[in-house]
């Protein structure tokens, strides 16, 4: 099972693809999603991410994460739902209605948010981080302390959650129980937060401090050892994801 | 090749000084091992030499530390880290890459290696470490013995002159801790490489090291080869540095009286001490 936005290795076309390449047409296909209020495209387009997904051995990361994402859009969902009064009136509330198009609005939002998700995310597994730095950098003409604080930014977010998972279980040991409403959890939770911070800051610092004494200062564009060129597939998936974009955009 | 001068530093969020009037010089190719109490001041001592003091954590820095001729202060960091390899503690936070081979191409990359030299750098590295099959294993795949083999590899692919390890075998079991310093040990003596280890092992330390060093309340108590430290082996105990039991029972038959030899570093020396002791006897 993959870890949280950890590279998974593979040999699919995905792995394969440029990996400038891959991050545009992530962002173009979130922007698409962005650009439609037509429901069924979205749901093509969230199918199409989760087949495309399981194309490339991901398909349980992805559906673990499609259900993360469900789970904060439904927050979202819900205050729109109360807040859009759209439609055939269904429920009198006392600042308004929920009518039959408040339950469109909603839906179409949650579904968007996990069809725009799932090309982001899928780029982080089926791509080596130094990759992305790279190839943004040589390619893309990213400045490499942008594209490498970016990168890293990634690749803590698992070493974070492992460290709060870590926090979680000291104090589990020490009696204390996570299991509860979300209030009771939130409540005993947010005092961890002063250890995870600190020892997010001390880790930060450290791989600052690694990174300066193997030359990160003296790297330049052209220091990358690998190149990336562009393949048929490349411009096939830039062509394709461009023509998505525009449908959505006429939609 | 390093040398200490009237040495002292005090971080600047800190009281008093950490390091106080350290002079130590250390000749090329030679294996030091650095030990003490926690808090003596064992990784400071080595910050001094890779640049991360005062260039990372700035403080009042008194006395001159050269490493090659080079001035740790006056040089940039980049300058020392051409000649100065380290390995942090914390290994988990040292890697930058999620791929090994990524991570050995890393400081290759950064410094300008020319680039037909680089696959011959990677190979020789994860050789010398003995990982050659973890190439394109994910980083997070690894044990954590792999990992400090990774993070030795991605230092000495870029041939330094000296290399500086705080606390290698923090994490590892002791096979792996004998491991990883047989293959540091093999690669210092291939290399002619200078090599400072902070180690709380003073057993696996004393097996390896020219050089003990021994630092308590921020100064260096003794700093001679392991047989003439070990020697003090109860002096060391008060100052919270634990020898090996078989340095302490071989010390004993000589305050005893019974045994004139050197101090022993391990259970083959006291064996052997104690052989001599009871042929003596008899």
């Amino acid at each position: 099972m993959a870890k949280f936005l950890e590279y998974v290795p593979g040999t699919s076309p995905l792995h394969l693809m440029n990996p400038s390449v891959k991050l545009i047409c992530a962002i173009i296909l979130a922007i698409a999603c962005f650009c439609t209020t037509n429901l069924a495209f979205l749901v093509l387009l969230l199918a199409a991410g989760l087949a495309l997904a399981a194309a490339c051995g991901m398909g349980r990361a992805t559906a673990g994460l499609c259900k993360a994402v469900f789970a904060f859009s439904l927050i979202l969902a819900v205050v729109i739902l109360l807040t859009t009064p759209y439609g055939h009136p269904l429920v009198p509330l006392p600042w308004g209605i929920i009518g039959t198009g408040s339950l469109l609005v909603p839906l179409t939002v949650v579904v968007r948010l996990m069809a725009a998700s799932i090309p982001l995310f899928l780029v982080f597994y089926v791509t080596k981080m130094s990759d992305i730095t790279n190839s943004a950098v040589k390619q893309l003409h990213v400045p490499y302390e942008y594209a490498f604080t970016f990168t890293s930014t990634v690749h803590f977010i698992p070493v974070f959650m492992n460290d709060m998972s870590a926090i979680m279980e000291a104090q589990t040991a020490r009696g204390v129980e996570f299991d509860g409403s979300l209030a009771k959890k939130i409540r005993l939770m947010v005092p961890l937060c002063v250890p995870l911070l600190v020892s997010s800051v001390r880790k930060t610092n450290s791989a600052a401090i690694a990174a300066e004494v193997r030359g990160f200062n003296v790297r330049t564009r052209q220091s990358g050892f690998k190149e990336y060129p562009l393949a048929a597939r490349d411009y096939a998936a830039l062509a394709i994801t461009i023509a998505i974009l525009v449908v959505a955009i006429v939609l | 090749m390093i040398e200490f001068k009237d040495f002292s530093f005090r971080y600047r969020e800190g009281e008093a000084p950490v390091l106080r009037d350290i002079n130590l010089s250390i000749p090329q190719g030679c294996f030091v091992g650095i030990t003490g109490a926690a808090g003596s001041g064992k990784s400071t001592l080595t910050y001094a030499i890779n640049g991360i003091i005062p260039h990372c954590y700035p403080g009042d820095f008194y006395g001159s530390v050269t490493v090659d001729g080079l001035d740790t202060v006056e040089s940039s960091l980049t300058d020392i880290s051409a000649l100065v390899g380290s390995v942090c503690q914390d290994i988990d936070s040292q890697m930058v890459s999620t791929v090994v081979e990524d991570e050995i191409l890393y400081g290759l990359e950064n410094f300008g290696v020319p680039k037909e030299q680089i696959p011959g750098c990677v190979h020789e590295a994860l050789s010398a470490m003995g990982i050659i099959e973890l190439l394109n294993r994910p980083i997070d795949s690894l044990s954590g013995g792999q990992k400090q083999k990774v993070a030795l590899a991605s230092i000495i692919a870029l041939n330094p002159k000296v290399l500086v390890l705080d606390e290698p075998t923090a994490e590892l079991d002791p096979a792996s801790s004998v491991a990883v310093f047989q293959l540091l040990s093999r690669y210092a003596r291939q290399h002619g490489t200078t090599v400072v280890v902070v180690e709380q092992k003073i057993a696996l330390l004393s097996d390896y090291a020219d050089l003990l060093v021994i630092v308590d309340g921020g100064e260096i108590r003794f700093a001679d080869v392991p047989e003439k430290v070990l020697a003090h082996s109860d002096e060391l105990l008060a100052l919270g540095v634990n020898c090996p039991r078989s340095t302490t029972l071989v010390n004993q038959l000589t305050a005893a009286g019974l045994y004139s030899g050197p101090a022993v570093r391990n259970v083959a020396g006291a064996e052997k001490a104690c052989r001599e002791v009871l042929e003596g006897q008899l």
